[in-house]
C-alpha cells in the first residue's frame, strides 16, 4: 500500500453559521457626546475608544502637526496631576492609554481589564478635557517627532510613502504632507497653539465613545455620564468633506537613489473610492484580496511564487473620509528591479480586463467567511466603530456591506476596477539610481525623476 | 486572579498531544500546531534552516498542491500562517467550524506526507523569497542586523541561541534537498508535535478529529535532546559598535537572564519593566523626561527554554547628546535598583500591566491557541494559561531585587551600540 492510498479522502467544507456584527447600544448624552457599547461575553479587557472629528486642514499651514502633537501630550500633565503622577496613576491600574490623528480626526483608545474602567473613565476624561501641556513636555515632544522624521525618511517603506502622498495629491491639499507634520512646521509649535487647538477642537458636540467587551454588570451610560457628562464646549463646524484633488501631473514615476539598496521599494497608486461609493464598498474589499492580498492573489503568484523577487507585495483600496486610493506596496531584490516593476505594472492593467468567476468567490469567501474572527476582540470591534464613526457612519454599514458581498460576481468587480483604475499610474521607487533608473526609464512607463532619498 | 478557560488533553498512541479549549462565542475553531524545533536545533554552516523548511510546508505535500494550502483555506475563510522561533516552529489557521476538518486534512498531510511533493524548484524559489524577507527586515533597514549582534554578543559561538533564526545568506544558499529531507525525518512527526484545537467545539469532537486524520501517521521524530548547561550570567562586559549611517544612536544594553517558566525568570521580568518597561520605569523617567538625553526607552524579557533567557534595554539617544553619557547614566540605575530592588507602586505597575497584557493576548482564539501550544510544549502544562498570572503574582520584591543584583549589572551587560557616522554626535 502506498502512503497516497492510506491517506484518508478529503473531507468537504460545510457552510459556515450565520454570524453578524455585535449589536450596539446607541444613546446620546446631553452635551452632544454620543456612547456606543457592545457587550462581547468573555472578553474581560474592555476597549474604549473616543472619536472626535477633526479634519486634518483645520491645522494652521504653519503648524501642520500639532493635532498630532496634542494627542500626544493629551495625557503629560492634567489640571490636577504633573506628567509623571498621570501616568503613575495610569500604570498603578495597568490602564493602556494611546492617542492619535487620521484625516477625519482624534481617536484616543484604551485598553483596561473590567474592574478598572471607572477609574479609567475618569483618567480619559482628565486627559481629553483639561490637558495642561506643560512646556517642557510639548517640547520633549516636538523634539521626539522631529526624531522620529529623521527615522522614517530612514527606513524605505515609510520613506516611499512620504514621497507618494507629495507626488500623489495636489500642493494645495494637506494629505499630500505627512499627518504628524513636517520638520519646519513642527519644530515651532509652542504650548499656546496646542491650547489654542485643543479648545478650538476637542469638544462633546459630534464626538463619539465607544466601549466594547464583556459588559455584564456595567451600566456603560451612567459610567461615561459620570466621567464625561459635564464636558462641555463647542468646536468649529465641520465643512462638508471634499475629495483631496490628485495632482495635475500626479502619474509618473519618482526614483529616490538610495545608493548600496539591497532591495528596491515600490510604492505605486491611483485615484479609489471612499466607503460611500456607488455601488457599494464590498466590492473594493474583495479587489483587494484578489488582486494583492495573499501569497496566491495575482501580484504575489508571479512575483514571490513563481519569480522569488520579493517576500510579498500587497494591494489595496484605502479610503479616507472622502475619495480613497488604490495602493500597491512591497520590496524586490535590487537586480530584479526593472523587471519586478514592468511585471507588476501589467498585473495591475491586466486586471483591467476583468477576473474569474472562482477567483471572485475566494475573494468574496475570504472576506465574508473571516468577519466573525476579524471582529471577535473588545478592541477590534470598538476601532471599528470609532474609525466609522469619523466618516458619519455606523458598524450598521459594517453589516450591511457583509451582506452586500452576496451580490459580487465577476462583472461586478471588473466594474468596480475600472471605474477607478485607468493605467494612470503614481510611481515611487526608493533604491539604488544609478544602477536601476535607466532600466525603469526604458519601461516606458512614464516621465521618470531621480532625486536624493 | 483565576482564571477558568476550558482545557481538556489527550495524547494518540503515535505521541501526539491534543489540547481542547472549548469556547462557543464565535462559530470558528483555531487549529494550531508547534513542533519542538526551532533555529536552536540548527547544527553549523546551517543556520536558517528551520524557517526556510517552515515555507517549504506551504509548498504542497502528497496530496496537497504548491500554495494550495493557502488557497483553499483561505477561501473557505481561514486565517492562517506559520512562524519559527529559536524554541520552535507553529503553524496555524483559525477557520469557520465547518472547514476545520479540511484543516486538520491538510496540517496531517503536509506533517505526514510533506516530502512526496518536495524538489529542487520549490526549494530554490522558496530559499529566494527567504532571502528577499532577511533583506526587507534586517539588511535593508536602519538597525535592522541589531538583534541578530545582540544574540551573538550575549551568548556564546556554539550556542543554540548564538545565532538568529533568520541565518545568514550563505547557509541559506547551502541547503539542499536531502537537508530537507533528514530535517523532516529527525525532527518532525506527532511524537514532536503538540495540537491545539480552540473554539466551537467539544473535547470529544476534537480528539475524534485528531485521531481521525493524524492517528495514522507513525512516531517517525528523534527523541529531543536534553536542554544544554545553563549558562551565568556573563562574567565581564561584551561590547559591539558599528558605525553606519543611521538617523540616531541607538544603545542596546543586552543580559543573559535565567531560563523561561521559573519564579527567577518572572523576577526578571518584573525588574526588566520596573528599569525600562513601564513609562514610569527609572530609564523612561530619568533619561526620557528629566534629562531628556533619549528619545525613547524600551526593555523587553524573552524567555527561552535551553538553560538561559535574554533581556535587552533599547534607548534612542537624543540628538547631539552623547551615547556614552547616556550608557553611564543607564549604568547607574542599573547599580541603584540591584541595591534598592523595586519601589511598591514599581511592583504594582508592573504586576497591573502584566496582567492586563495576559487578558489582552487571551483574548483572542488565536492567541489563546499559541499559549496553550506553547507551554503544553515547552513546560509541559496545557492548563498554564489559567495559573500564570497568580504564579507571576507570587514574585516578591525581594526576589526581583536578588535577580536584579546577580543578572542585571553593568558587568555583566553586552551592549550593541549603532552610531551615527561622520561624528554628527556634538
Amino acid at each position: 500500500m502506498t502512503i497516497k492510498e492510506s491517506v484518508i479522502a478529503r473531507p468537504p467544507v460545510s457552510p459556515p453559521e450565520p454570524w453578524s456584527f455585535p449589536d450596539a447600544q446607541r444613546t446620546e448624552l446631553a452635551n452632544g457626546l454620543g456612547v456606543v457599547s457592545y457587550d462581547i461575553p468573555g472578553q474581560y479587557v474592555i476597549s474604549v475608544c473616543l472619536a472626535v472629528p477633526m479634519p486634518l486642514d483645520r491645522e494652521p499651514r504653519d503648524r501642520e502637526g500639532v493635532a498630532t502633537i496634542m494627542a500626544r501630550t493629551l495625557d503629560e500633565g492634567t489640571a490636577l496631576h504633573t506628567a509623571e503622577e498621570f501616568a503613575e496613576l495610569l500604570e498603578r491600574k495597568g490602564i493602556a492609554l494611546g492617542a492619535g490623528v487620521n484625516d477625519g480626526g482624534l481617536i484616543v483608545n484604551l485598553d483596561v481589564s473590567k474592574r478598572h474602567l471607572s477609574e479609567a473613565l475618569d483618567l480619559l476624561s482628565q486627559a481629553v478635557r483639561e490637558p495642561a501641556f506643560p512646556a517642557n513636555e510639548v517640547s520633549r515632544h516636538v523634539k521626539a517627532r522631529l526624531a522620529e522624521i529623521d527615522q522614517e525618511r530612514a527606513v524605505p517603506a515609510q520613506r516611499a510613502a512620504i514621497e507618494f502622498i507629495a507626488t500623489y495629491f495636489d500642493p494645495d491639499e494637506r494629505a499630500s504632507r505627512p499627518t504628524a507634520g513636517d520638520k519646519p512646521t513642527v519644530a515651532v509649535i509652542t504650548p499656546q497653539d496646542l491650547v489654542a487647538f485643543h479648545a478650538a477642537n476637542v469638544v462633546p458636540a459630534g464626538a463619539c465613545v465607544v466601549v466594547a467587551g464583556d459588559l455584564s454588570d456595567v451600566d456603560v451610560v451612567a459610567e461615561v455620564e459620570q466621567a464625561l457628562g459635564s464636558w462641555s464646549g463647542t468646536g468649529a463646524q465641520t465643512l462638508e468633506a471634499t475629495e483631496a484633488l490628485r495632482a495635475p501631473d500626479a502619474a509618473r514615476v519618482v526614483f529616490l537613489d538610495r545608493p548600496g539598496s539591497v532591495q528596491t521599494e515600490f510604492y505605486i497608486g491611483c485615484r479609489g473610492p471612499d466607503h460611500g461609493v456607488e455601488g457599494g464598498w464590498a466590492p473594493y474589499q474583495v479587489l483587494g484580496f484578489v488582486v494583492g492580498g495573499s501569497p496566491n492573489a495575482r501580484v504575489d503568484a508571479v512575483l514571490r511564487e513563481d519569480k522569488g523577487f520579493t517576500y510579498g507585495i500587497r494591494s489595496g483600496f484605502r479610503p479616507r473620509r472622502r475619495g480613497g486610493m488604490f495602493l500597491t506596496s512591497g520590496s524586490v531584490r535590487a537586480d530584479s528591479t526593472v523587471e519586478a516593476l514592468g511585471l507588476l505594472l501589467d498585473i495591475l492593467d491586466k486586471a483591467r480586463e476583468g477576473f474569474t468567476a472562482e477567483e471572485t468567490q475566494a475573494g468574496v469567501d475570504f472576506i465574508g467567511k473571516t468577519a466573525p474572527g476579524r471582529y471577535a476582540t473588545a478592541d477590534t470591534v470598538a476601532e471599528e466603530a470609532a474609525s466609522l464613526s469619523l466618516e458619519g457612519l455606523t458598524t450598521e454599514f459594517t453589516t450591511a456591506n457583509l451582506l452586500a458581498l452576496a451580490d459580487v460576481d465577476a462583472p461586478a468587480l471588473a466594474g468596480a476596477y475600472n471605474r477607478y483604475v485607468s493605467g494612470q499610474w503614481t510611481v515611487v521607487i526608493v533604491g539604488d539610481a544609478s544602477l536601476y533608473a535607466e532600466g525603469v526609464r526604458a519601461l516606458g512607463r512614464g516621465e521618470v525623476t531621480v532625486v536624493p532619498a | 486572579m483565576p482564571l477558568d478557560y476550558k482545557i481538556a488533553e489527550s495524547t494518540l498512541a503515535n505521541g501526539l498531544r491534543v489540547i481542547v479549549s472549548e469556547d462557543h462565542s464565535v462559530p470558528n475553531v483555531t487549529v494550531d500546531l508547534w513542533v519542538n524545533v526551532g533555529s536552536r536545533h540548527e547544527v553549523e554552516g546551517r543556520t536558517g534552516f528551520a524557517h526556510l523548511f517552515e515555507h517549504l510546508m506551504f509548498q504542497g505535500s502528497a496530496n496537497v498542491a504548491s500554495g494550495e494550502h493557502f488557497s483553499a483555506l483561505m477561501a473557505a475563510g481561514g486565517r492562517l500562517n506559520a512562524t519559527t522561533w529559536f524554541d520552535r516552529t507553529n503553524y496555524f489557521e483559525t477557520v469557520p467550524r465547518g472547514a476545520m476538518d479540511l484543516a486538520l486534512w491538510m496540517e496531517a498531510d503536509r506533517h505526514g506526507h510533506l516530502l512526496d511533493a518536495l524538489n529542487q524548484e520549490n526549494l530554490d524559489n522558496q530559499r529566494d523569497v527567504v532571502k528577499e524577507e532577511k533583506r526587507q527586515r534586517y539588511d535593508n533597514m536602519p538597525y535592522g542586523n541589531a538583534l541578530i549582534d545582540i544574540y551573538a554578543a550575549v551568548f556564546p559561538k556554539g550556542h543554540p541561541y548564538h545565532h538568529a533564526t533568520i541565518g545568514s545568506m550563505a547557509d541559506l544558499d547551502a541547503a539542499s534537498v536531502p537537508d530537507v529531507q533528514d530535517f523532516f525525518r529527525a525532527h518532525y512527526g506527532p511524537n514532536n508535535t503538540v495540537l491545539a484545537l480552540v473554539g466551537d467545539l467539544t473535547p470529544e469532537e476534537g480528539f475524534t478529529a485528531a485521531q481521525r486524520y493524524f492517528g495514522g501517521l507513525p512516531a517517525t521524530a528523534s527523541a529531543r535532546r536534553e536542554p544544554v548547561e545553563p549558562l551565568p550570567p556573563l562574567p565581564e562586559p561584551v561590547r559591539d559598535e558599528h558605525l553606519e549611517d543611521v538617523p540616531s544612536d541607538h544603545l542596546y544594553i543586552a543580559f543573559r537572564l535565567p531560563v523561561d517558566d521559573t519564579p527567577e525568570f518572572f523576577a526578571s521580568s518584573l525588574a526588566m519593566d520596573a528599569i525600562g518597561g513601564l513609562t514610569t520605569s527609572r530609564l523612561c523617567q530619568r533619561l526620557v523626561r528629566r534629562e531628556q538625553s533619549a528619545t525613547s526607552v524600551s526593555a523587553h524579557a524573552m524567555g527561552f527554554v535551553d538553560g538561559v533567557s535574554l533581556g535587552f534595554i533599547m534607548i534612542d539617544v537624543a540628538e547631539g547628546l552623547s551615547a556614552d553619557a547616556v550608557e553611564a547614566a543607564a549604568c547607574e540605575e542599573l547599580v541603584r535598583f540591584a541595591e534598592q530592588g523595586p519601589t511598591p507602586v514599581e511592583m504594582e505597575s508592573a504586576m497591573a500591566q502584566t496582567e492586563r497584557s495576559w487578558l489582552s493576548s487571551l483574548a483572542s482564539q488565536e492567541e489563546r491557541a499559541d499559549h496553550i501550544c506553547h507551554f503544553a510544549t515547552l513546560q509541559g502544562d496545557a492548563g498554564y494559561i489559567n495559573t500564570f498570572l497568580d504564579r507571576f503574582g507570587q514574585v516578591t520584591p525581594d526576589q526581583v531585587q536578588q535577580v536584579a543584583a546577580t543578572w542585571l549589572t553593568p558587568q555583566s551587560r553586552a551592549v550593541v551600540a549603532y552610531l551615527k557616522q561622520d561624528g554628527a554626535t556634538l
